[in-house]
């Protein structure tokens, strides 16, 4: 027979319950921002301790980025497009982080038997796709450095940055607009079953071409500008390609401060859309039952 | 006869296990999606991946119908080549990994080289398809094709020859990859890049530094491709490529296929062995 919590006994549990369950606005502020930097942590710190991982992050994109390179030496074309050739590679990195480990991470977490971990921890999804966005892009951010650098030593590139605060904002509105849609992304990959791995590999090759990372988007006519308006890799490269590389600057289809306008209004709509539907996914997978449920 | 290990058998054995292979894999290729889908991805890819390397290419001014062809024939064949230098490697990590069945087809009287060979050729035959409608879409971009029709007998002559000397490049791979942990998905990838790089897919083999092209030289694949651009295009390609004489070529191709053959199935066992030795054949490495 149990004994029973009466009186100022049972007021006391009542009230400690309570102080535990009802957070603050400040105690869940602090406790989403402990999340994001515990799934940052191992985005950053875990990835350089396994140095294969950083061989292969660059070797693929530097091979890719000579094809190019050679592919633009043989039609004899201005070194101003090798320059630009070596940054889209830089930047196209962080794509490549968005589409692999962020917007497929929770299908494999899935597969691999982690997602039940995340949904059993006192963590939402969503601090947690923020924390793999931000320990994300920390991560490629040296790998993107040491792509340009490999390609000016490799093959002569000359950058004129007037202005190094622009750039950087560029920068860091591409890559934050590119991180928003992955959080989207997280969600379209949670709900794919073997046809995930073919779906990362349709982001790539023709994203590139839509957002014209290697050529300008304006080769692309009607279909370049509506990519200007959805993808982020579109207005991101097209205005780090004005900024960096003034030679190409008349190839620009857009002043670069509509572009970095159109990248923050991507940020802030992708994070929404991205947050709704993930929860919205988390749900429905809660109450089909199929959430944790592997793809093969 | 060896009673254990990756090769066993007689010949009759190893074509059961061949077709076998080969008919698990179209199951495992083929059926992951709806066929209209399945074909939206084979074709959406490699369209993507040509319009790039067009796109790039207009950056220097307007592009004449040969050197469409050029990359258009090239690009087309990497499809092929690219699946079939990773498809061993995929299909022996797939079933270690993802399936977790090595242990069990280990198990069966099927040999795992013959079983490697069946899955690689379902891969590159389904690239295949996209290596078609390549083709189809630089004749609808105006490339001339061989006046007359392709030319069958050197096609039948290099495809084959081609094929056999991808696949065999691509076993030894599996039989290497299957004996490491980290990142074993990744090496066939590599590999296929730096072919792609170095083959003259897409740019003639004089753009690459002068060290460089004696090592594209000697790739086999390099002269499948122009191979079949002669069979096909039916003109020769700019370059040192086009120097060589079409029978020269094809004694090249014959030659580094019959030496590739004659090394990776030796390879591939040892790698097998090894892996097995140091109890890495059935490791899930949660990679």
């Amino acid at each position: 027979m149990g004994s029973s919590v009466v009186g100022a006994e049972a007021a006391a549990l009542i009230s400690r319950i309570h102080e535990e369950t009802s957070w603050s606005l400040g105690r869940r502020i602090r406790h989403a921002f402990v999340s994001v930097v515990a799934r940052a942590y191992p985005r950053v710190i875990g990835a350089a301790r396994e140095p294969s991982w950083l061989f292969f992050d660059l070797v693929f994109p530097i091979l890719g980025m000579c094809s190019i390179v050679f592919l633009l030496r043989s039609r004899g074309v201005d070194e101003a497009w090798i320059a630009s050739t070596i940054l889209a590679t830089a930047l196209l990195s962080f794509w490549i982080s968005v589409v692999w480990m962020m917007g497929a991470q929770f299908h494999w977490e899935r597969d691999s038997g982690n997602l039940l971990l995340y949904i059993t921890a006192p963590v939402g999804l969503g601090a947690i796709a923020l924390g793999m966005a931000i320990g994300g892009a920390l991560g490629v951010v040296i790998r993107a450095v040491i792509i340009t650098v490999a390609g000016v030593l490799l093959f002569g590139a000359k950058y004129q940055v007037a202005d190094p605060f622009l750039l950087a904002l560029v920068i860091l509105a591409g890559v934050a607009a590119m991180y928003s849609l992955g959080v989207c992304l997280s969600s379209v990959f949670l709900i794919s079953g073997r046809e995930a791995d073919h779906l990362g590999s349709l982001l790539n090759e023709p994203m590139q071409l839509l957002g014209g990372v290697y050529a300008p988007v304006r080769s692309m006519g009607t279909v370049g500008v509506v990519a200007l308006g959805i993808l982020p890799l579109a207005p991101a490269i097209d205005a780090l390609r004005q900024v960096a590389v003034p030679q190409l600057a008349a190839t620009g289809i857009l002043p670069v401060g509509v572009e970095l306008l159109i990248l923050l209004v991507m940020t802030i709509v992708f994070g929404v859309i991205g947050r709704v539907l993930l929860a919205h996914i988390e749900r429905v997978g809660r109450a089909g039952g199929k959430l944790l449920a592997r793809a093969d | 006869m060896r009673p254990f290990g990756p090769l066993r058998g007689g010949a009759a054995d190893a074509a059961r296990s061949l077709v076998a292979s080969a008919r698990l894999a179209w199951a495992i290729e083929g059926n992951w999606a709806q066929p209209v889908y399945l074909a939206a991805f084979l074709i959406v890819r490699p369209l993507a991946f040509l319009g790039l390397f067009l796109a790039v290419l207009s950056i220097g001014g307007s592009l004449n119908v040969a050197t469409i062809g050029f990359v258009v024939i090239g690009q087309a064949v990497f499809q092929i080549v690219s699946a079939a230098l990773e498809g061993p490697t995929h299909a022996l990590l797939d079933d270690r990994e993802r399936y977790r069945t090595i242990r069990y087809i280990f198990a069966t009287p099927s040999s795992l080289l013959p079983v490697s060979i069946g899955r690689s050729l379902v891969k590159a035959s389904i690239a295949g398809f996209s290596a078609l409608v390549v083709i189809g879409a630089g004749m609808l971009l105006g490339v001339p094709m061989r006046a007359g029709g392709p030319d069958l007998l050197l096609f039948a002559a290099v495809l084959p020859l081609g094929l056999l000397s991808v696949v065999g490049l691509g076993i030894v791979l599996g039989g290497l990859c299957v004996q490491l942990r980290n990142d074993a998905w990744s090496y066939p990838e590599a590999v296929s890049s730096t072919v792609f790089l170095l083959c003259g897919a897409i740019f003639p083999l004089e753009v690459l530094p002068g060290p460089v092209q004696n090592i594209a030289a000697a790739l086999p694949i390099t002269w499948w491709i122009e191979g079949l651009r002669r069979a096909l295009l039916g003109t020769t390609s700019p370059g040192i490529l086009g120097t060589m004489p079409t029978n020269e070529l094809l004694l090249i191709l014959a030659v580094g296929t019959a030496v590739i053959w004659l090394i990776s199935p030796r390879l591939f066992v040892a790698g097998i062995d090894r892996a097995r030795e140091k109890g890495q054949l059935d490791q899930n490495t949660a990679s």
